[in-house]
């Protein structure tokens, strides 16, 4: 496997698409922490960039 | 393919992520500016003298020339509670907040501009976000009556107000528009700041023009003091304060563009009608800066020009004014 189509499987095991790891990467679908810090490293990202919307005039500098 | 109980092992672990990063959002946002002001009411109960109001008396009104010109001294002497960004309702909020936590002002200065004294608060939950963010906690419920929100939104702020990473979120906002302004200024000249933000954003809080001015002068001559306005007077008239309306000092593009026209006079004669039952002492301070290099941007005043209004502002109300009765006097 190309390290690129690797990548692309890790991408697509990561979002969900995919129930089965790229050979070599060492998390599976039972590790239940992993997956739960990873959904919420997602929110975080999520809420951390939802604001690029709004238009600051006031802010703290 | 995820079995339901490691599914729900795994949502367990996501709760205690967010939770992790509801207590971040509070660390974080420990010394957010309307809690930095909150903060200087509560170290503040001695003051006689409380500034309120939105940017304009933040960056405008300097405590030390106040209190110089008006011959007092700390800790006796003046407390700015101005918040940028903030409307009425928060102003109200700050006064209130002041009086629980012991403070006794015998006098409170309110500076405004333009229609603020009059302009309904009508939000979404999308405006409270920054300084507005004090709306979720502090006394939300009683402030909830001083502005309207659309029912959506009402129902969206009760299930805001006591999640930290909702109800604060304009704050980590700030820091990630902070980080974005930096990259975008990479390669290109330094835009000019201040305490405030962009010097240059502040002329969009501005009318556009004259004729806009106009509209919303006429639209202003029947509508009643806004709901918080009314308010904190009538709070303050309870409490035994004198209060001081002031109009800021303002640009002389501004002035001569608005104040100077033909409708911004019966606006004041409205207002000051409405003022009345309050006997408020009523300053006209729009034109005190007649140099325009005494301000930061189209509507705040540098140091130097805040301490030059200040100290006059203080010395007209002087070291007894506070202790008498307060006239309904012409026009200062």
């Amino acid at each position: 496997m190309s390290r690129f189509a690797w990548c692309q499987n890790l991408l697509e095991y990561l979002a969900g698409e995919k129930d089965a790891p790229p050979p070599g990467f060492p998390v599976a679908l039972s590790n239940f922490t992993f997956w739960g810090i990873w959904w919420g490293i997602l929110a975080a990202i999520i809420f951390i960039f939802a604001g690029q919307s709004s238009k600051f005039i006031y802010i703290d500098f | 393919m995820l079995t339901k109980r490691q599914l729900a092992l795994a949502a367990a672990v996501l709760l205690a992520s967010l939770l992790a990063m509801n207590l971040a959002v509070i660390y974080l946002t420990r010394y957010s500016l309307p809690r930095r002001v909150t903060r200087h009411a509560r170290e503040s109960q001695p003051a006689a003298v409380l500034a309120l109001g939105n940017s304009l008396v933040a960056a405008g009104f300097d405590e030390t020339a106040f209190d110089t010109g008006a011959s007092l001294s700390p800790p006796h002497g003046a407390a700015n509670l101005g918040l940028g960004a903030s409307s009425p309702v928060e102003q109200l909020l700050l006064f209130r907040y002041a009086l629980a936590r012991g403070m006794r002002p015998r006098l409170v200065v309110y500076g405004f501009y333009d229609f603020q004294l009059t302009a309904p608060n009508q939000f979404a939950t999308g405006d409270l976000i920054g300084n507005r963010a004090m709306l979720y906690y502090v006394e939300p419920f009683f402030a909830r009556r001083f502005y309207t929100l659309s029912f959506h939104d009402a129902l969206q702020f009760r299930a805001m107000y006591a999640v930290p990473m909702l109800a604060d979120r304009g704050a980590i906002w700030a820091k990630v528009e902070i980080l974005r302004r930096a990259i975008a200024e990479q390669g290109m000249p330094p835009q000019r700041i201040n305490r405030m933000g962009r010097a240059a954003d502040f002329s969009l809080l501005e009318s556009d023009n004259p004729e806009d001015f106009r509209r919303e002068s006429e639209a202003s001559m029947n509508l009643p003091l806004a709901a918080p306005v009314n308010e904190l007077f009538r709070e303050a008239q309870d409490a035994g304060v004198t209060i001081a309306v002031v109009e800021m000092p303002m640009r002389r593009a501004h002035r001569q563009l608005f104040y100077d026209t033909g409708w911004w006079p019966p606006y004041v004669t409205h207002v000051r009608s409405l003022l009345a039952p309050y006997h408020v002492i009523y300053f006209d301070a729009s034109n005190w800066i007649q140099d325009d290099s005494l301000f930061d941007d189209p509507l705040h005043l540098s140091p130097r020009g805040a301490a030059q209004f200040s100290r006059r502002l203080g010395s007209l109300l002087g070291p007894g004014t506070a202790d008498l009765p307060a006239p309904s006097g012409p026009l200062l």
